[in-house]
């Protein structure tokens, strides 16, 4: 059997972070990318947060194609045809460093790809890994289609769906509960378009959520990242409650009906939808992560199920990149004391425990259950847009003051012994 | 017999979009033509049939990465590749491709037989063969669907609507071939690893001894675009027989039909 040092299972950002770490040290890396380049097959709402990966490859983040820092953050809650929205726009979020940039992945995949090539690592794109191989409990290699191929150590960054690490005993199958479905279009406006509807300075971006109606009730939201001269706008649904749903509607019609919404249809009017995508999303949170490290394999990204959904925060890309950068550091000093067992891989996970990504995993730890709260995505829409519109209107009745008004639906919607529960619930979060 | 294959990279047609009637190429990957492949395949066939060695031959036009993308002519079974890359070759015109690519042929010297597409799947002006073929004093036999070797000569068959034509011509010979003559296969990763270690030259203009000046196109395409028609916007109204009724009249009205 032909033998190379590292394969890489999958050229998406875990994968091409790993390689890029590994190539860089001069270890003789493969990637295998089922897709016909990287960044073909993958799927993000388009944020990703630079700071917390800022100091993995310092070189790479100032020249990387992103669309726009994000400049303004609006958040919407929507209910029974009230909109509320929430926004800011601070000096902190673009000054010196941005925070975050809004990104495509079939333009920063590639780049990567590129820039790991660059470093002498072999990247082979149409290229799918049909099987993981398995010795006495030990990872050994791969095989594509008739090939197979051996290593001393494999990366396996294969996204989401673990097909082949499932399929190898490395992970369980993914189960609906734990998981989301997210479908977006990426619709092209003119980018002075863009800065008006969103009010940004030129080359700045806007990130918008909504949560509530958009959904009819099951848990998830909307999103709406600007790109340069696009936006992406998608949807993110609960599996499960995708599934149970019993009106026979179809994903992407709730996508479609969002659109149609007179307070959204104005934001993406005269654009051309370019692509459409859909993908599933870890949600399980830090108690659905695998061991993540065996006897000749570590495993990285969503395959790891390293992703957050904090409800105004949705990370992924930037854990995907980290325990790239962290595989790679593990699999080096493995390489150094010439042992890639579990023990000798076993700097990863302590270093994953270190770091910000399982930190802030951990942190969230409640956060699954909290969002199985259909309350948080039907009645807090409704109570707060109630309130609100409230506050707002003037009838031919005689009004009653503005603190009354306000009091009287923090009294009927906040003052009951479910949002007291609620409150409890959310207490860690 | 050696062959050298002209494999040119375009732009993946599937990923380019139009936007205000322009293609939009940025991001886009290039990768090795369909056409070029199928000539790729039959000279792996003829290699099989007849030994020799296979050069694939790319001139890098727009595409920084073609020594990269070229390897996946290796893969498929080339022994060798040669890449023409040279700034002065942005945006070349087809007798400047014919050009140089005549050039290197000459300059790689061993050559049987040498083989193109019949065209590339972007431009698609199916020139550069012949133009070759006449730059080198070669025979030419162009849209083969099946290509062999007989002695010293090359055999090729070609559909003409409603008969075949067998031709032969001595070797060294210029062929192009069509979609139909084989179905190129999909190199497995083990070739894909075997061709990184094949050799593979990148040459410059003046490696040919060829200067940019020689080049330079005697034409400049302005413009090229499929001609906008207008809708006529027609809806019709009634049961679906009264619709198809209408929707004939109209069309004998407009005489695209009973002419
Ligand atoms: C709708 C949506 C919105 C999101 N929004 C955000 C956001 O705004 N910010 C953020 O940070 N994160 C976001 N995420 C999460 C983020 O996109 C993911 O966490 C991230 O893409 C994970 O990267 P990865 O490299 O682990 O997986 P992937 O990007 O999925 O890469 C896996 C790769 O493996 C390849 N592969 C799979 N199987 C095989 C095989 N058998 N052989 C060869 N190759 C194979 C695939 O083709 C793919 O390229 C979002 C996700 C979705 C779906």
């Amino acid at each position: 059997m032909e033998q190379v040092e590292c394969i890489v299972v999958g050229g998406g950002l875990a994968g091409l972070s790993a390689a890029y770490g590994l190539a860089s040290a001069g270890a003789e890396v493969m990637v295998l990318e089922r897709g016909d380049y990287s960044g073909a097959k993958n799927v993000t709402g388009g944020r990703l947060y630079v700071k917390p990966i800022r100091r993995f490859y310092p070189e790479l983040w100032d020249e990387a194609p992103y669309e726009r820092p994000v400049a303004r953050e609006l958040v919407t809650m929507m209910a029974g045809g009230a909109h509320t929205t929430v926004e800011i726009a601070s000096d902190r979020f673009t000054a010196g460093q941005p925070q975050s940039y809004t990104v495509l992945r079939a333009r920063l995949d590639q780049w990567l790809a590129e820039k790991v090539g660059e470093k002498g690592a072999m990247v082979v794109p149409n290229m799918k890994v049909d099987e993981l191989l398995r010795k006495d409990g030990k990872v050994t290699g791969i095989r594509a289609g008739e090939d197979e191929i051996g290593a001393q150590v494999v990366i396996v960054a294969e996204g989401v769906l673990r097909l082949l690490s499932s399929k190898a005993g490395l992970t369980s199958e993914p189960q609906a509960r734990h998981h989301a479905i997210g479908y977006k279009e990426v619709i092209e406006l003119p980018a002075g378009v863009i800065e008006d509807r969103w009010r940004l300075n030129p080359g700045e971006g806007a990130a918008h959520l909504f949560m509530g109606d958009c959904t009819k009730g099951m848990m998830g939201g909307a999103f709406l990242y600007t790109n340069k001269e696009s936006i992406s706008l998608g949807m993110v649904v609960g599996m499960d409650d995708m599934r149970r749903r019993r009106d026979g509607s179809e994903s992407w019609q709730l996508l479609d009906e969002f659109k149609e919404l007179p307070q959204i249809k104005p934001l993406v009017a005269g654009g051309t939808v370019a692509e459409y995508s859909a993908h599933s999303i870890p949600e399980g949170g830090i108690s659905q992560v695998p061991k993540l490290a065996g006897d000749g394999y570590v495993v990285a990204g969503d395959t790891a199920g390293l992703s957050l959904n904090a409800l105004v925060t949705v990370r992924g890309m930037d854990f995907a990149i980290a325990s790239g950068y962290f595989a790679a550091q593990a699999v080096l000093k493995a390489k150094e004391a010439g042992d890639f067992s579990a023990a000798g891989l076993a700097s990863y996970e302590a270093s994953l425990r270190d770091s910000f990504v399982l930190r802030d995993l951990e942190t969230a730890r409640s956060i699954p259950n909290v969002m199985e709260n259909p309350r948080l995505f039907t009645h807090y829409p409704q109570a707060i847009g109630r309130l609100l519109e409230s506050v707002y209107t003037i009838d031919d009745q005689p009004q009653a003051g503005i603190v009354k008004k306000a009091w009287r639906g923090v009294r009927r919607d906040f003052m009951s012994v479910a949002t007291v529960k609620d409150a409890w619930s959310m207490r860690k979060i | 017999m050696d062959i050298v294959v002209c494999v040119k990279t375009n732009p993946d047609l599937q990923m380019v979009r139009v936007k205000d009637r322009v293609a939009v190429t940025e991001a886009v990957p290039y990768k090795i033509g369909d056409l070029e492949k199928n000539a790729l395949q039959a000279a792996v066939d003829l290699r099989a049939a007849a030994g020799g060695k296979v050069t694939a031959l790319c001139l890098a036009v727009g595409n920084r990465k073609a020594a990269e993308d070229v390897k996946v002519a290796l893969a498929m079974g080339a022994d060798e590749a040669v890449v023409i890359d040279d700034p002065a070759l942005a945006a070349p015109d087809q007798a400047a491709v014919a050009t140089a690519l005549a050039a290197a042929v000459k300059k790689i010297g061993a050559c049987d037989l040498l083989l193109f597409g019949e065209g590339s799947t972007d431009n698609y002006s199916g020139q550069v063969g012949a133009r070759v073929a006449e730059i080198l004093g070669l025979p030419q036999i162009g849209y083969a669907r099946k290509v062999e070797a007989v002695g010293g000569a090359v055999r090729c068959e070609r559909s003409m609507d409603d008969m075949l034509e067998t031709l032969e011509a001595p070797l060294p010979a210029v062929v192009t071939v069509v979609s139909e003559i084989n179905e190129p296969t999909i190199p497995g990763l083990m070739q894909i690893m075997k061709a990184k270690s094949k050799p593979l030259q990148v040459w410059s203009l003046a490696d040919l001894g060829l200067d940019a000046a020689q080049l330079a196109p005697t034409r400049e395409i302005v413009s090229n675009l499929a001609e906008e028609q207008d809708r006529k916007h027609i809806l019709f109204d009634g049961s679906a027989a009264e619709q198809a009724d209408a929707f004939v009249n109209a069309l004998i009205k407009e005489g695209v039909l009973g002419r």
